[in-house]
């Protein structure tokens, strides 16, 4: 499956500035409900994007049809990493491990927003120095 | 409202603004690594022929899209250019790859002359022009 990379971009914009209302509200339900918004293109595909469908509704018929396009294997990818990290953050918020919440939705929120202002995806960057530290491990 | 998490969210942004403009800079850019002797061509499996003159190996992983840009690129200049050969691994698979050479990111390319020297390293999607360039004298060399 191709997606389009403004849409991409676009999803990480808005998940940048939910996950900059969860720091600044330090609402635990907030995260959960953006980890609800991870959880379903990570575990159904990218078609079932929240985000992603609303480009597809809102945006996408502003904007001619995009010059290129992106896998989507890389997407779904960093789609878990986030789902993993605001389900820490949600935890931590809502169990009283406020500490936990803030750290966890940080490293969230930095990752979101290189996304979104760089095009840079954390989450796939981070797959290959997974792979060399497993490899480093069984060596 | 927190204060702490406001303080938090500028943190954050201002230090992942930092990180993504030095990526941004290094992203494609083409550093010279002369002198290392490392075993390129043995851990893409081959063998300098006697037309080949450089090796680009490309370590990609699976969950990489500027990786599939870049093997598209440069199987498309090893296509037009004599002497020029590419190989991809893939260090999910072949992590020593990576270790041999330590390698921390995907897509990096790394181009070795055919008697093993490291010529240089690319990081991101190369700059196709900057890439023959800097090649151009390893390339057209005395056969």
């Amino acid at each position: 499956m191709q997606l389009d990379p403004r849409g991409v971009r676009f999803a990480a914009t808005i998940t940048t500035v939910v996950l900059a209302l969860v720091l600044i509200t330090g609402s635990g339900w907030l995260a959960l409900a953006q980890a609800v918004v991870f959880a379903l293109p990570s575990l159904f595909g990218m078609r079932l994007s929240p985000y992603g469908a609303l480009f597809r509704v809102l945006v996408r018929p502003r904007l001619g049809p995009p010059a290129e396009t992106e896998d989507a294997a890389p997407v779904r990818f960093s789609q878990t990493v986030g789902l993993v990290f605001t389900i820490v953050a949600a935890a931590g918020y809502l169990g009283g491990l406020t500490a936990l919440g803030v750290v966890a939705t940080a490293f969230a929120l930095a990752a979101a927003f290189l996304n979104a202002a760089f095009g840079f995806c954390l989450g796939c960057e981070m797959y290959g120095l997974i792979a060399r530290a497993r490899g480093a491990r069984t060596a | 409202m927190s204060v702490t998490g406001l303080i938090v969210v500028l943190v954050v942004l201002a230090a992942a603004s930092v990180v993504g403009v030095l990526l941004r800079a290094r992203n494609g850019r083409i550093v010279t690594t002369a002198g290392r002797v490392t075993p390129g061509w043995e851990l893409a499996g081959l063998a300098p022929q006697a037309d080949d003159r450089v090796l680009l190996l490309q370590l990609s992983s699976p969950i990489c899209t500027p990786c599939r840009q870049t093997a598209a690129q440069l199987t498309e200049l090893s296509g037009t250019r004599d002497g020029l050969r590419h190989v991809e691994v893939d260090i999910a698979e072949r992590p020593e790859v990576a270790r041999t050479l330590d390698v921390m990111r995907t897509p990096t390319t790394v181009a070795f002359a055919r008697d093993g020297r490291e010529l240089l390293r690319v990081s991101g999607v190369p700059r196709r022009r900057e890439l023959l360039e800097a090649l151009d004298s390893e390339l057209t060399c005395a056969r």
